[in-house]
């Protein structure tokens, strides 16, 4: 753990999933500029960076796990998200079927992964849709959550409140965009029903690109994360116990995060 | 969802196939002769040709030398058409793959008595002599078959002198090329080629230069050697502090003595040049070379133009693909930043996703090809990539990525084994080493370390083969094992590996105070502790471990599919998670016995069977296995109790239950009703839909389904013959229940139907009436009349009302319809378990498909001994087990009762003769009915399909006790039977291994004598050289002249 002397950085390990060419480096490039120049290194298996991210009381380190799309790579996917205690699952806003694919992902990360896991769902490439100005930041997921606070030192056994899906994203009715084929209603009130966080974002543009892993940042249960042994047997034994609504459980606990013990 | 099928009937390599891969030479198949079409798309089980007869090789012991070197090596020799491989004792030392094409000639030596040798005069002028160290009529057996194989090659031979001048050593070595072709080499071969008299008119006129000729006319193809993208823009790395020059000169001097491309021998010396780096410029023909893929290049001259071609235009999935990821293969070397390179590699592997359909396209291709293509040609890229595909790295870049993930998991527990510390800390902290050592293997290594350094592993993996990643992965982590220790997640690993491989071309010694110490980098100790500290990882370590481990890893793939497939279903209507994956496992199982083809399934499967099941890929990339009518079929059978013919049979040994699959149109009208996308074909999500409507449905709906199935225009009306068929049905169903009960319900089910029918049927259908009711009095008549006719039986007749209400006149059929024929369809997880488990341990530990079907073959045969032996006992009997009926426990099931239901039965079985047009009426004649084997005892080995057992029923019928007591009287006959025609079987198998096993002593015996007697051979060896031909004069009138 990179210890930083004023304030403590906490790393997150994240995993970005979802079907090949939806624009996962390019997100992760757009966020990680200028930190890094392997912005070229291809994607063999996943490749892997790191970005700080700060907040107002603390600062994350994300190591970042950018899987490759091509659908062959899938089953080496969860050598990539085990541990993983954020996920970003992306699709394309211009293709409905990386919707499909992203939610397959979902899926598989609600039942495999550590429980506690955040996941973001992200719909990019919001340039090639003609209104995206005018939606502006609508799709920002209503995540007031953050700001509950103060549940000091809460076990991440307590959490399993599967009734607070808390990304209550706006849903800027998609109007008749050409090249949009996922309306962002559609994709919201998906991300709602399964307690994900929820985004419109565009790598290109660098619109909402930073927020999405702020938004993350801020929604990760600090308190289950920090000794590492720990949180890799509670999520173990989160697993065992394989309840099918592991999003909302960790959304739950980041209702009380936030506070962050240790370190 | 994939279903990785592939994995179950994976199948170990022979041992042919091992010592072709070892040579680096492709297998036959893969060489069309100059007469076949050109050999552009491969799918995997599909041989390719068979249109020349195989050539036979043969292994021989043999001693090896080469004129101007004092060396000589005892070893074996392989003559592996087209090729002439040899190999020293100690495996390392000497070897070398010749292609037949490039000798010339082939004398028999005139030497002191007992020694048999030959010489080899080969395109390049070099004279290798090879004495045959085996007995005599061994080595002369060896000679006829080397002969043979020559001589198919003349054809090849003539394509030689076209082909060499794409090869850089040949533009190295012409005289045109540099002032410094050594004058005394040249003469050297001048001498040769002289000497070993060509008899060649089109060879004699330039023989006074050697080489000239292999240029093609002019002699000025400077520019026609194939040539890689770093000739135009540069080669990684400083010239001058890599040295090519020196380099070069030394390989130039390796070649003129030891041969050059086609014909290079590897000697000792070849091994030093290889580890220090291959010089740039010849880097991309020693690649070709040493993978062997030049010998598919040489044999296929046109399929790369013709794949690219052929395709031209054309768009795929996996062209999107690449076209996504041209621009991230080695972004940072230059011809990569413009439309040459970019457009090279496009092609390249463009061209292989056409020519490997099933492969298409993996990411981390893109940067092995970019990485070849530095060095070698399109064409040169092709053909190796292939080579790594099928060969070097098998699996690895398939749809599943088996090869990866089976090698990493190999690279973890050698790592286990080597480096315990490491592993057991990575275990503790819970890392996976593959998250690192997966780029390593996948590609190469080109994507992790500085380019000069990743190419130099390719060389040795080219060279050596696979080891090496595995040499150079276990090298990596022991030279930072101290820092590995201090990892606690994979991020700090992951940044360990990056800062080692960035470091890798400094000092490993910074410090020393010897500059020679200093000089050594990270580099040379990497190599130097992995093929030091690692050679004891060998091929042979590696092809164990994957053995070892492959069940483990198909098993896993097999679960992540399924849980994937599961996951993916749109709908499972009422099931629940276990029964999908019941269904799923029923499904699968199915589809991997419809491979596997007739030989494992005894059943009704052509030879078809490649055709089917299809695989589409939808537009995700997903491939979804799609199961035909005949998958389906057996599919069936395991869920359907009635789908499947259950012969339950005892002896005196055991009981066992044999299972076929039925045959009836019932089943093939549930396929068409399932296919609701009329494909054809059916997809897991139509399965689970078609058997969540007919598993949850209850009484009327039970009905509506079946009277639909049978409805075949939907218009809510059976025909006449609509309602015969579904009778048939209903009987198909029934057919070995015990008593006549369920034939009279049908019976009645049918006048019924007729009579009330008659009563509310439309108008035009009326008229037939009364012959109808005539005749329908028997379900005989009834069947048999449906056979008769059509016309008016096709009127709309019957609807669905009167069918029910038909149903619901009688109990026995309402109750079939109420539960029945529900529970009929079984979701059992035991059985299947019992199915699936079999299926694995033959498949997964024993190793294949060949083993399942040779596991089954020999329990088919231990099956009809038993048979055989419980005959000869008169204990021996087998009787149908019933579809419905729940307590048909055979073990219960006493003889007598036996005897009952076939009484019973008696009377629809004499009226054969009459029902000889309908099958199914035939089928249920014999069903239930216990079988005394009287006759079996005669031919045990025989099948016993239907149509026998049925024969012999009728045949018995009349006398069935009086058999009985036959069988009883002859336990001699019986036994006497079995014992022959058992003993020959036997007695043919221990011959075969009887043989072998000779062959394999006297070979040993003489594997040893040479050992003992290599020093005198030397001198033999020595000799030899000087040696007259046999007749050297007079070549055409020796019978022991292998002549070219």
């Amino acid at each position: 753990m990179a210890e930083e002397t004023p304030v403590k950085a906490v790393q997150v390990k994240l995993v970005l999933l979802g079907e090949a060419a939806v624009g996962k480096s390019s997100l992760v490039l757009r966020f990680c500029q200028g930190d890094f120049n392997e912005n070229t290194s291809p994607t063999i298996g996943a490749a892997f960076l790191t970005q700080k991210c700060r907040l107002e009381n603390r600062i994350v380190k994300f190591e970042i796990w950018d899987t490759a799309g091509q659908e062959r790579f899938h089953s080496l996917a969860p050598m990539y998200y085990r541990n993983a205690q954020a996920a970003v699952v992306v699709y394309d806003i211009t293709k409905a079927a990386s919707l499909e694919k992203a939610k397959a992902w979902v899926k598989e990360l609600q039942r495999q992964a550590n429980a506690n896991i955040v996941i973001a769902l992200v719909g990019n490439k919001l340039d090639l849709v003609s209104d995206s100005t005018s939606s502006d930041a609508a799709p920002v997921p209503a995540a007031a959550t953050e700001e509950s606070t103060e549940t000091p030192e809460d076990d991440d056994e307590s959490s399993s409140d599967p009734s607070t899906p808390p990304a209550t994203a706006t849903s800027a009715t998609a109007e008749s965009d050409d090249a949009r084929q996922v309306p962002t209603a559609e994709a919201a009130a998906y991300a709602k029903e399964s307690g994900l966080l929820f985004f419109e974002a565009s790598a290109k543009a660098g619109t909402n690109v930073g927020e999405v892993f702020t938004e993350i940042a801020k929604t990760i249960p600090f308190d289950t994360i920090t000794p590492k042994p720990a949180t890799t047997q509670g999520g173990n034994r989160r697993n065992a116990g394989a309840n099918e609504n592991a999003g909302n459980v960790s959304l739950g606990d980041g209702q009380q995060a936030k506070k962050g013990g240790c370190c | 969802m994939s279903l990785p099928m592939h994995l179950r009937s994976y199948r170990e390599k022979s041992k042919d196939e091992l010592t072709r891969d070892f040579f680096n030479v492709p297998l036959q198949e893969s060489l069309p002769g100059p007469s076949d079409p050109p050999f552009v798309v491969k799918m995997r089980n599909q041989p390719y040709r068979n249109s020349s007869v195989e050539l036979q090789g043969m292994d021989i012991n043999a001693v090896i030398s080469v004129e101007g070197k004092e060396e000589v090596y005892a070893g074996r020799l392989s003559l592996l058409p087209p090729f002439l491989c040899f190999i020293s004792l100690d495996r390392k030392s000497c070897r070398c793959t010749i292609p037949l094409y490039t000798i010339r000639r082939v004398e028999r030596l005139n030497s002191r008595a007992g020694v048999f040798a030959l010489s080899l005069a080969t395109w390049h002028g070099m004279r290798i002599i090879l004495q045959l160290t085996s007995l005599l009529p061994t080595a002369e057996h060896f000679a006829i078959l080397l002969r043979d194989a020559l001589k198919s090659q003349l054809a090849a031979m003539k394509q030689l002198k076209p082909f060499l001048p794409s090869l850089y050593s040949e533009f190295l070595l012409s005289p045109h090329s540099s002032n410094t072709a050594d004058s005394s080499s040249g003469a050297a071969t001048d001498h040769l080629l002289l000497g070993t008299e060509l008899g060649n008119e089109k060879q004699a006129h330039t023989s006074h230069d050697g080489e000239g000729d292999l240029r093609g006319p002019g002699g000025e193809g400077k520019g026609h050697y194939q040539r890689g993208l770093g000739e135009t823009f540069g080669f990684p790395g400083d010239a001058r502090k890599m040295r090519e020059r020196s380099k070069m000169k030394l390989w130039k001097e390796y070649f003129t003595i030891h041969g050059r491309n086609l014909t290079l021998l590897r000697y000792p010396p070849f091994q030093r040049l290889l580890q220090v780096g291959l010089p740039s410029r010849l880097r991309g023909e020693l690649w070709e070379v040493m993978s062997g893929s030049v010998y598919l290049r040489f044999a296929n001259p046109e399929t790369y133009g013709l794949l690219l071609s052929q395709n031209a235009g054309k768009s795929s999935q996996s062209t999107d693909e690449i076209e996504k990821d041209l621009n991230r293969s080695l972004p940072e070397y230059k011809a990569y930043q413009t439309e040459e390179g970019l457009a090279r590699l496009r092609r390249v592997l463009v061209a292989y996703s056409f020519r490997n359909p099933e492969l298409g396209y993996c990411q981390a291709l893109n940067i092995v090809v970019a990485g070849l293509l530095i060095y070698m040609s399109e064409e040169q890229a092709f053909w190796l990539l292939e080579v790594l595909c099928d060969r070097i790295l098998p699996g690895y870049y398939s749809p599943s990525m088996e090869g990866t993930l089976l090698d990493q998991r190999v690279f973890e527990s050698l790592v286990h084994r080597c480096l315990p510390m490491i592993q057991e800390h990575f275990v503790s902290v819970d890392v996976q080493i593959s998250v690192a050592s997966l780029p390593w293997f996948l590609s190469l290594y080109i994507n992790s370390m500085p380019l000069i350094f990743a190419f130099r592993i390719v060389d040795c993996v080219l060279a050596m083969g696979v080891k090496v990643l595995f040499q150079i992965g276990l090298a990596v982590l022991k030279i930072n094992g101290e820092a590995l220790l201090e990892v606690t997640d994979d991020g700090m690993f992951i940044n360990l590996m990056r800062s080692y491989f960035a470091t890798i071309g400094d000092s490993a010694h910074p410090d020393h105070p010897d500059p020679r110490v200093r000089a050594i980098t990270n580099f040379q100790e990497l190599l130097v502790v992995a093929f030091r500290e690692f050679n004891v990882i060998t091929d042979e370590t590696i092809t164990a471990e994957r053995k070892r481990l492959r069940a483990i890893i198909s098993d896993e793939i097999e679960k992540f599919s399924k849980r994937a497939a599961v996951r993916n279903l749109k709908n499972i209507g009422k099931f629940s998670k276990d029964q999908i994956g019941i269904i799923y496992d029923h499904y699968f199982a199915a589809v991997c016995a419809s491979e596997a083809g007739p030989s494992s399934m005894q059943s009704a499967f052509s030879g078809d069977q490649f055709d089917q099941p299809r695989i589409q890929v939808d537009a995700q990339g997903r491939v979804e296995t799609r199961i035909d009518h005949k998958t389906f079929g057996l599919f069936l059978s395991e869920i359907a109790t009635w789908a499947r013919e259950e012969t339950i049979t005892t002896n005196a040994f055991i009981q066992r239950t044999d299972k076929r699959i039925a045959d009836h149109e019932l089943i093939d009208r549930l396929f068409f009703a399932w296919d609701t996308q009329k494909q054809g074909t059916l997809s897991l999500q139509d399965v689970v839909w078609g058997l969540d409507r007919v598993m949850t449905a209850g009484l009327m709906e039970s009905i509506e389904w079946f009277f639909e199935l049978h409805d075949k225009d939907k218009d809510g009306y059976l025909t006449k013959d609509e309602v015969i068929q579904l009778s048939e049905s209903l009987l198909f169903i029934f057919r070995n229940e015990p008593g006549d009960v369920y034939l009279a319900a049908v019976s009645k089910f049918i006048l019924n139907a007729y009579e009330f029918g008659d009563a509310t049927a439309p108008d035009g259908s009326v008229e037939e009436k009364v012959p109808f009711n005539g005749e329908a009095e028997t379900a005989s008549g009834a069947r048999e009349r449906s056979n008769s006719t059509a016309g008016p039986h096709n009127l709309p007749y019957l609807n669905l009302a009167t069918f029910r209400m038909v149903v619901l006149a009688d109990e026995l059929l309402e109750n079939f319809f109420a539960h029945d024929l529900t529970a009929s369809f079984q979701l059992e997880q035991t059985q299947d378990e019992d199915y699936h488990q079999a299926h694995q341990r033959s498949e997964g530990l024993l190793g294949g498909l060949m083993n399942l079907v040779v596991t089954n073959e020999n329990k088919n045969r231990l099956n009809r001994l038993a048979d055989g032996f419980g005959a000869a006992l008169g204990k021996h009997a087998e009787w149908r087990k019933p579809a419905l009926s729940k307590s048909a426990d055979p073990a219960i099931a006493s003889s007598s009762s036996d005897l009952r239901a076939r009484e019973s039965l008696l009377t629809p079985a004499q009226q054969a003769g009459q029902l000889q047009r309908n099958r199914s009426a035939s089928a249920v004649s014999t069903s239930s009915t216990k079988t005394v084997s009287s006759t079996g005892t005669v031919t045990p080995e025989e099948k016993r399909s239907l149509a026998d057992v049925e024969a012999r029923y009728r045949e018995e019928s009349q006398m069935v006790r009086a058999a009985q007591e036959a069988v009883m009287q002859r336990p001699n006959f019986a036994i006497d039977a079995i014992g022959d025609s058992d003993g020959e079987d036997e007695g043919e198998g221990e011959d075969d291994s009887g043989v072998m096993d000779e062959v394999e002593a006297f070979l040993k015996a003489h594997g040893a004598d040479d050992e003992g007697l290599k020093g005198e051979q030397k001198k033999v060896a020595t000799d030899l050289l000087k040696a007259e031909p046999v007749g050297a004069k007079k070549p055409s009138k020796s019978g022991d002249l292998v002549d070219l």
